[in-house]
């Protein structure tokens, strides 16, 4: 799908560079319902709390800043520099648990806590499993083909973290104002896709010109608040 | 003690022995009922905790074995087997999980241990978080109570499986409070208390009590002078005896003291207040029973402080025994009285036996005592002297001149004028009367009227010479009605006087020798006589007059009759005028 996609946008794919892609992302409620585990030393943890439980994380930066934006259609751009992108583990979670990476990008996994971790992913576009490896180790992970990773670790079933491989070089994860920009995109026209785990998929269509910026804007979900309390609460 | 006490006491204090008695056995069967119930009810019970117990177990077993089935876990002991051994890095990772699902699940304790039963990795709650626990120093059950670091965990545990072998074991327990009963409980190890809910009792204590209990078994005990019931509450060890023992430790009798103290109550209430209508009853019986003869008897005191003697009304009492009493007192006083008067009579017969004797001397003063004697009687009545005053003068009278008995007939009886030795003679007759008579008991009365009857007024009588009011009155009488029938009797040597005669002769000495108030009565004695016809009724006022009626029969030939020879008092009279 990746591939057929990239083929339409061969032709598009515009000689000249230069413009950006500005945009917002929109969320207005809670999506994830994260438990996640306040950090603390080793084997001191207290209780879980519930993400937005305490006032000083806000539920809608969290989930602002947990979309991933990438193009599709466009000139088809082999990535040139390799990837720096990390995913460490560390107080038993992965940190960040949201990587976006131009496709054919490594990752490395290094172990910073005082245990073992066991990461491992069963997707179709990249599945590995890397082993028990002690603190301080790491291990890198190359993802060619585009696609939704999600990570896990054996040992700690709580652990998870999501990789997007994107099919172009033109992937970005929204800040957590919802603020996002994809530089120096030639002009022609693409698919802007936001990616949200619990929302889905997102896609509108935006067609650059020379030296003109555009703007795009998300509002996760495409519902409106529903009064029903199982959607609301989904 | 008094009839009325003892009839109280013997109608109170049996019954009252009684209630006590019944009360006491009642209550104690009552509070044998209470506490078997209270026992059976305590019974169930721990029965039904004993089997919530296992329910409970079983549940925790199953959620356990869900937790056996945790994929993290066993990826965790693969990493053990593959990193060789529990050590380092390896069974933190585990440890660490281990913390995890305590902390979610709210466990105390978790352990795991290999297909050996060596351990592997355990965790243990401690303020605010978990820490690893030294393997080598700890060795919990399978199943059961292990105590560490000075605190008491209770134990479960389950299969780790991998493929249908077992693996690894996994042990969860939670700290063990005694508190978690709905009774009170102890935990015992070896027979040592370790755990036990009862602050008011020594640990000894119940060790003490509870070494005579078998392990599985009901058991009743007493510490401290209460009664105890002790169950088993399940068998906490599975696999083995480990020496542990859990047992509920009730106090059979504080659960039933709200209710004790309630009877107790009751109790009291009911028996104090039988108590007082028994009181009441006894008290109110015993009077009943006791009054009549309390009456009786304040009558007999009575009797006794007058001198009087006692008589009852015959519808005295109710009770027939009363009845029969008062009767036989009637009777008795009924026979002393007649006795008495018996007595009475024969002592007075006897007197006009002597007195007779006396006038029997002389055919002309036959019968002078008698007549003495009614005409005084006769006297004293006109006087309005009482029934007392005219017996003691009516006696008195009759023996007035008993001491002529020691005068010679010769004197006497001698006709003419006697000589003063004669005279000396004739006048010492009231001091030998006196003499005779003092001597005889009962007859001290009539004494005065012996003595002194032949005493005057201003004083020449004899034998003392007594003046006026020193005379007694009795003695005054009776000097009247002898003067009156001394000059109304025929002697041998003159005729009696009429009885005008003799009455003006009583007028002329009234005042000097005879008390003017007698002679008086006596004159209207007379005056009276002539005119009611009726007047003979009395005996003694009969023979007045038959005196008067003689008198009047003799008023011719009365002259004739010489006064010499009439007695002293007319010899003195005579003299005076």
């Amino acid at each position: 799908m990746w591939i057929k996609l990239g083929s339409c946008a061969l032709v598009a794919a515009a000689v000249l560079a230069g413009a950006d892609i500005h945009g917002t992302i929109i969320i207005d409620r809670k999506l994830s319902r994260h438990n996640v585990t306040a950090s603390a030393g080793m084997y001191q943890r207290g209780v879980a709390v519930e993400l937005g439980a305490d006032g000083e994380a806000d539920p809608l930066e969290f989930e602002r800043s947990h979309v991933a934006v990438y193009l599709e259609g466009g000139p088809k751009s082999p990535v040139t520099e390799s990837a720096k992108a990390s995913i460490e583990q560390k107080d038993r979670r992965f940190v960040p648990d949201l990587v976006v990476i131009p496709a054919g990008s490594a990752v490395s996994f290094p172990n910073f806590d005082p245990i073992f971790h066991n990461v491992f992913s069963l997707s179709k576009a990249k599945s590995f499993d890397l082993g028990n490896y002690r603190e301080g180790q790491s291990r890198l992970v190359t993802f060619p083909v585009p696609g939704l990773v999600a990570v896990y670790c054996h040992l700690h079933s709580n652990m998870a973290a999501s990789i997007v491989v994107a099919p172009s070089r033109w992937a970005v994860r929204v800040d957590k104002d919802g603020v996002f920009s994809l530089k120096d995109v030639p002009a022609g026209t693409y698919t802007v896709v936001a990616w949200h785990k619990t929302a889905g998929t997102f896609r509108k269509t935006v067609t650059i010109g020379e030296k003109q910026d555009a703007t795009v804007s998300f509002t996760l979900p495409y519902a409106e608040p529903s009064d029903a309390s199982h959607v609301t609460h989904r | 003690m008094r009839f009325a006490t003892r009839t109280f006491l013997s109608s109170f204090i049996p019954f009252a022995v009684l209630l006590a008695v019944s009360f006491w056995a009642i209550r104690a069967s009552v509070m044998n009922t209470v506490r078997d119930g209270l026992r059976a009810s305590v019974r169930d019970n721990e029965v039904a905790l004993t089997r919530e117990r296992a329910r409970n177990e079983n549940r925790n077993r199953k959620l356990l074995e869900g937790i056996g089935e945790n994929p993290s876990l066993k990826a965790g002991l693969q990493l053990l087997a593959a990193e060789g051994g529990a050590t380092g890095q390896a069974r933190d990772t585990v440890q660490d999980q281990l913390s995890e699902i305590c902390d979610s699940l709210s466990f105390d304790f978790m352990m795991v241990s290999g297909e050996r039963g060596e351990p592997l990795a355990a965790v243990v709650r401690y303020a605010g978080g978990f820490a690893p626990v030294n393997l080598t120093r700890l060795h919990p059950p399978e199943q059961g109570f292990f105590s560490a670091d000075g605190r008491l965990y209770e134990v479960t545990s389950v299969p780790i499986r991998e493929a249908d072998t077992q693996v690894a074991t996994l042990t969860v327990g939670g700290r063990f409070d005694i508190s978690q009963f709905g009774v009170p409980a102890v935990l015992l190890h070896n027979n040592a208390v370790i755990a036990a809910q009862m602050r008011d009792l020594a640990p000894a204590q119940i060790e003490r009590s509870l070494a005579a209990c078998s392990a599985a078994a009901d058991c009743e005990l007493r510490i401290q002078d209460q009664q105890y019931l002790s169950l088993p509450l399940g068998r906490p060890s599975g696999k083995g005896d480990d020496g542990y023992a859990l047992r509920s430790l009730q106090n059979v009798d504080a659960a039933s003291a709200p209710l004790q103290t309630v009877l107790r109550k009751l109790f009291l209430v009911a028996g104090f207040t039988a108590l007082a209508a028994m009181l009441g009853i006894s008290a109110l019986s015993s009077r009943t029973i006791a009054r009549p003869l309390v009456d009786v008897v304040a009558h007999l005191r009575l009797s006794a402080a007058t001198g009087e003697l006692p008589e009852f009304p015959e519808s005295h009492g109710g009770a027939q025994e009363i009845r029969d009493l008062t009767q036989g007192f009637n009777n008795a006083a009924k026979a002393v009285r007649e006795s008495r008067e018996r007595l009475t009579r024969a002592y007075v017969q006897f007197v006009g036996s002597l007195a007779q004797a006396l006038d029997a001397r002389d055919a002309y003063t036959a019968g002078h005592s008698r007549r003495v004697s009614e005409y005084s009687c006769a006297i004293a009545q006109a006087m309005n002297l009482t029934e007392d005053d005219r017996e003691v003068i009516r006696v008195g009278a009759l023996l007035h001149d008993l001491g002529k008995i020691g005068i010679s007939d010769l004197v006497l009886q001698k006709p003419g004028r006697l000589t003063p030795e004669e005279t000396e003679l004739i006048q010492q007759h009231p001091v030998i009367g006196k003499r005779i008579l003092e001597n005889v008991q009962g007859l001290e009365a009539y004494l005065g009227i012996v003595e002194l009857h032949h005493e005057n007024l201003n004083g020449t009588g004899y034998p003392h010479g007594l003046k006026g009011e020193e005379t007694p009155l009795y003695a005054r009488v009776v000097k009247v009605a002898d003067a009156y029938d001394a000059m109304t009797s025929d002697r041998p040597y003159r005729r009696g006087k009429s009885h005008a005669e003799a009455i003006a002769v009583l007028r002329s000495v009234s005042g000097s020798e005879m008390d003017p108030l007698v002679v008086e009565a006596f004159v209207l004695l007379g005056d009276q006589r002539k005119q009611q016809a009726a007047f003979a009724g009395t005996p003694s006022l009969q023979s007045l007059s038959e005196a008067v009626q003689s008198d009047i029969d003799r008023t011719g030939p009365a002259l004739i009759a010489p006064w010499e020879v009439a007695g002293q008092v007319n010899s003195r009279e005579r003299e005076a005028s």
